[in-house]
Parts: C-alpha cells; sequence; structure tokens
C-alpha cells in the first residue's frame, strides 16, 4: 500500500520512469538494440560526436542519450531536442526515426553471460551450459529473446530511409565509416576530425578508465561487481574461442535463418533442424548487405 | 496538470484502462489481430468453446474473454485465472501464447472504413479512396496499432513456427469453420467433439451475432454510445473490397503490403504490385500452415 502511495506521488510529479509511455516527440531519434549488442558504446560515440563540450561520461550519458526506463518524465521533458534515446525496446510504432543495433547472438550470449557474473546474478562457476537455455527462451533479461526483438524491428522497418541496421561487427571493422553513417542519417557534418575525435574518446581503453571514475552515477555500473569491467574485451567472435560446441549449435539451430539473413555465417552449417524455421525474411527489404 | 492528477488518481484506485501496460501472466492466452479481422467473431467462437454452459453474448463477452484496451487494469486482475485475453497489439514479447487472426488487408480496410463511420472518427460522406490512403501511411489511427502490415509482420517475424503460436486466417474459418475451429481446440488443449464444435459454431454465427448486437449494444462497453444504423458485425463475406475499392485504393494497398499479402496467400491482382516479388521466400517458410 505504502509502495503504492509512494509510486502515486512519483507519478503526480513526473518523477518516475515514462518507460514505454514516453511522450514522442516528431523529432526524436531511438537509438536501439538488443541488450548486450554495443549500444553502450554506440551511445558514447554518438554522445562524443554529437556533445563533445560536454565530456561524456558514465555520469553523465544518462543525460546526454537517455533511456525511457531510467530517467525521470520530468527530466525527460527537460532536454534539449532533438533529443537521442537509448531503449531495448522490441518494436514500436511510435519511434519513426531508429538507429538499430544488431550484433553476432553466439557473442550477445556470453557477453550478457558475463555481464550478469557483473551484476552479481549469478556465481563465477555458474555454467554457460546453464544459462545459454534460458537465454535461447528470452528468460535472462526482460526484453524477451535476441531473435524476437531483432526481427520484430526488421520486419516491420527494414529498408525504410529512417530505419539505419548497423552490425556491431561492421562498426568495430570500420568505425569511422559506421559513425559518418550515424552522421548523415542525424544530418550532422562527420568531418575526419570530428569522427577521429569522437572515436579516441569512446575506446575501449578510455570507456573502461571513466568507469573507474564514475561507477556509481551510472544505473548501468551503480552497485556492480567492479572486478569485472563494464566494457569487457570489446572484440567480435569470442564465442569461436570461449564456447562449449554444444552450445553454438543450440543457437545456430534456434536462429539459422536470421542469423544468415544478417550475414553470419554458421559454424554448423544447416545440420540442425532449425526450431523457429519459420522466419519471413520476405517481409524485410534485401538482405543487409 | 489537471489531465496528471486524474491519470494518477485512476492508476492509484486501478481504474486505468489495462492497455499496453497491462500485467501479463504466465498462464495467459491472447487472442490478437489488427483491428476488423474477424477478432469478435473468434471470441464467440471461443468463449462458445471453452464454456458451454454459458448463453455468451455481448453482456458477458468482457467477463470471459476481455477486452485489454475496454477494462481497467484491477478488473485484469482479478479475473480468473487462467484469462483469455483478446487484444490488438502490434508485437508484445511478453504474451506468451498467442492466437492470431488474420485478413486480407483489402477487405480490413472496407471494414475499417464503416467502423470509422460508426465511432464517427471520419464523416459520412469521407472519401474511401482518401481514408485508405490515410490508413496505409499509418497517419490516421488515433490509438497505434501499428499499420497492418507491422502488425502482422511483427507478430509472424517473431512468433510463428513456434507451438504457443497459432495463425489462423479469418478467410480460412469462413470457408471451414469447423477444421480451423478443431485446430484452435487443440491449440486450448481441449477435446471437442464434432457436435461441441457445431455447436460453438452456430452460437458464434453472423445471424446470431448480429441480433444480439440489436439486443444489447447498449450493454457492451465496444458499442455503447456509437451510432446504431451501422452494425459492428458487417457482412462476414469474404472479397467485398472486389466490388467496393476504387482500383487506385487496391493498387496502394498491395504495392505497401504485397510482399506479406503473397505469403499469406492473399493474390495481388495489380500490375505493378505483381512484381512485389519477396526476395528470399525459399527461406520464410510460414505460408507451409496453408499449404
Amino acid at each position: 500500500m505504502i509502495r503504492y502511495l509512494v509510486e502515486g506521488i512519483k507519478r503526480a510529479r513526473g518523477l518516475h520512469s515514462p518507460g514505454r509511455n514516453l511522450a514522442i516527440l516528431p523529432d526524436d531519434i531511438f537509438l536501439v538494440s538488443y541488450p548486450k549488442s554495443g549500444n553502450t558504446w554506440a551511445r558514447f560515440l554518438i554522445a562524443n560526436f554529437l556533445y563533445p563540450d560536454q565530456h561524456p561520461d558514465w555520469g553523465n550519458i544518462d543525460r546526454l542519450i537517455p533511456a525511457p526506463e531510467v530517467m525521470s518524465k520530468r527530466d525527460f521533458e527537460r532536454i534539449p531536442r532533438p533529443r537521442v534515446i537509448r531503449t531495448h525496446d522490441a518494436f514500436n510504432p511510435r519511434y519513426k526515426q531508429v538507429i538499430y543495433i544488431v550484433r553476432d547472438p553466439r557473442d550477445v550470449a556470453l557477453s550478457q553471460y558475463h555481464h550478469h557474473r557483473k551484476r552479481k546474478l549469478i556465481d563465477d562457476n555458474y555454467p554457460f551450459e546453464s544459462f545459454l537455455p534460458r537465454f535461447l527462451a528470452g528468460e535472462t533479461n526482460v526484453h524477451g529473446s535476441w531473435k524476437q526483438n531483432v526481427a520484430s524491428w526488421l520486419a516491420a522497418r527494414n529498408g525504410d530511409p529512417k530505419f539505419l541496421l548497423l552490425r556491431y561487427e561492421d562498426m568495430l571493422l570500420d568505425t569511422p565509416r559506421e559513425l559518418s553513417r550515424i552522421g548523415s542519417f542525424l544530418g550532422v557534418e562527420a568531418t575526419a576530425e570530428r569522427l577521429s575525435t569522437a572515436i579516441a574518446h569512446s575506446s575501449p581503453k578510455e570507456m573502461r578508465r571513466l568507469e573507474q571514475v564514475h561507477a556509481d552515477d551510472c544505473g548501468l555500473t551503480k552497485g556492480t561487481r567492479q572486478d569485472l569491467p563494464f566494457v569487457r574485451t570489446a572484440k567480435s567472435g569470442n564465442w569461436r574461442s570461449d564456447m562449449p560446441e554444444s552450445s553454438i549449435m543450440a543457437i545456430e539451430a534456434a536462429w539459422a535463418p536470421l542469423m544468415q539473413f544478417l550475414g553470419y555465417e554458421l559454424a554448423f552449417g544447416d545440420q540442425t533442424g532449425p526450431v523457429e524455421s519459420a522466419f519471413p525474411v520476405s517481409a524485410m527489404g534485401g538482405p543487409v548487405r | 496538470m489537471i489531465y496528471g492528477i486524474k491519470r494518477t488518481t485512476k492508476y492509484l484506485l486501478g481504474i486505468d484502462i489495462a492497455g499496453r501496460s497491462l500485467a501479463v501472466y504466465p498462464d495467459d492466452t491472447f487472442i490478437v489481430s489488427y483491428p476488423r479481422s474477424g477478432n469478435t467473431w473468434t471470441r464467440f467462437l471461443v468463449a462458445n468453446l471453452l464454456y458451454p454452459r454459458e448463453t455468451v453474448s455481448f453482456a458477458n463477452i468482457e467477463r470471459l474473454i476481455p477486452d485489454a484496451e475496454a477494462v481497467s487494469s484491477r478488473y485484469l486482475k482479478r479475473i480468473q485465472r487462467p484469462r483469455i485475453i483478446k487484444s490488438h497489439e502490434y508485437f508484445d514479447h511478453r504474451y506468451p501464447k498467442v492466437l492470431y487472426i488474420v485478413r486480407d488487408p483489402r477487405d480490413v480496410l472496407v471494414s475499417y472504413y464503416h467502423f470509422s463511420r460508426k465511432f464517427r472518427h471520419i464523416a459520412d460522406d469521407f472519401p474511401l479512396e482518401k481514408y485508405v490512403h490515410l490508413i496505409v501511411t499509418g497517419t490516421l489511427e488515433a490509438t497505434n496499432w501499428g499499420t497492418w502490415a507491422e502488425n502482422v509482420g511483427t507478430w509472424l517475424a517473431a512468433r510463428s513456427g513456434r507451438s504457443t503460436f497459432l495463425l489462423l486466417r479469418y478467410e480460412d474459418m469462413l470457408s471451414d469453420a469447423h477444421t480451423e475451429l478443431a485446430k484452435l481446440a487443440d491449440f486450448f488443449g481441449v477435446g471437442a467433439s464434432p457436435e461441441q464444435l457445431q455447436r460453438a459454431i452456430d452460437n458464434s454465427s453472423a445471424d446470431r451475432l448480429r441480433e444480439l448486437e440489436k439486443k444489447e449494444s447498449s450493454e457492451w462497453v465496444a458499442t455503447r454510445n456509437r451510432r446504431s444504423d451501422i452494425p459492428m458485425i458487417g457482412s462476414a463475406v469474404p472479397g467485398k473490397w472486389k466490388s467496393v475499392l476504387p482500383a487506385s485504393a487496391v493498387e496502394e494497398i498491395e504495392s505497401a503490403w504485397g510482399s506479406i499479402m503473397v505469403q499469406l496467400g492473399y493474390e495481388l491482382v495489380t500490375q505493378k504490385a505483381a512484381n512485389v516479388q519477396p526476395p528470399l521466400a525459399a527461406t520464410a517458410g510460414f505460408g507451409k500452415q496453408h499449404e
């Protein structure tokens, strides 16, 4: 009852987080991805690119590129426009301009496993084999499964000029090129100097250093283990060395069609019968590249 | 400010409309469709099948299979579990089990046009062609269900092929209600004899629903205070668009949504749209249910 009343007072004063009920403005731009897909890196890149004078760090990133689940409704109404808003939501038709970041689900699974260790949700000796079935079923976070999140966005928006699809792997491979694509999507000119400064200030090393300074000022890192950095390896393909073969097979068996559509090569081909074989790829534009 | 206080008070009392923010339980089943796609008929079929002792009508359908957009969050928390809930929402990853009804979007738009007149969202003489344009581009609806393609596409992309997702076409339900209702009974885990199926079908017939609507429209939240000269229950005939929709409107629908329509087995008729070939149809596979 008390909890209910507190929540009610918060609402009346606009101190609650708006979440899905966020009042959307026509010039809002959404930075969307499934969790552990490079969203935070992209946030730092964009913040350093758009607001270099603010010196983005873990203490102010929630204000520069806010999340509807974290920032209060009142603060949301006060930030300057156009707003770049970060979210992990599955498809939402009210989000009209979207930068969507996708990452190889094999790496996402590993990253989420280590993130759960950092957040003390699992012990260090918790076997990955026990984590994976829960990951596949979409039970390891509140946003559902990787496949459903990615597929819902692609089915509705792929090919739309207001939908920019980026692969985390391409961002690693050629960061200036991908960041300048973001720049032109945002309508901001990307000079070579502006790009390289933003990239340097968002390097894994720099982000790890900044986390040491501001860990307690950010919802993402507050109260988590400080012996494990939020920015872990910042590489692609860790699954090749770190993941049990049976787990690789299980992910590919479940999501092969969507992975192939996105250009993620399968290690085990099509030998295993796909569990969720039915993926209406034709509802979308062409293949990514 | 007043609006904020009103909302907060409603929230505290639990009398806010449940809508998209409803609390979902793991044993919930949702009957989902884009509006005007046979959802009401399906609700009656399911209710008559699962609750044979009830006389299902508009007066009690919100108790048997409530509409998340029509009832309060408190009401939804109090009804008996497992719940069956009606919804028009685009993909929501929290819905554990979903019966999805799809209908030829050309017929959907004709039906939606009359519905919008009934609800006084548009004037009686609002041009149909303009209406189609507004709906296809997603600029008319006050409540946001996504466009037809967004609604259908997100659900199919995320869920088809799973045992907890059943896709039925309204047209198949019309042409062979028995077969489709048997699939439905299976999905809800109830054994039903041919007689039981027939009884549910008879009790949910378009004629009977029309009769009930005449008697009970003032008791049902969806029809209360709406124009009574336009019925909620439409003609229930497939292909009406052929005689009603202007060619340009058909073309607009088909060029916007053609690829999903083809996958669902809805044949395209306009030349331009017929070239909308799904690029990777071979790997798609969800049309198989209709082969």
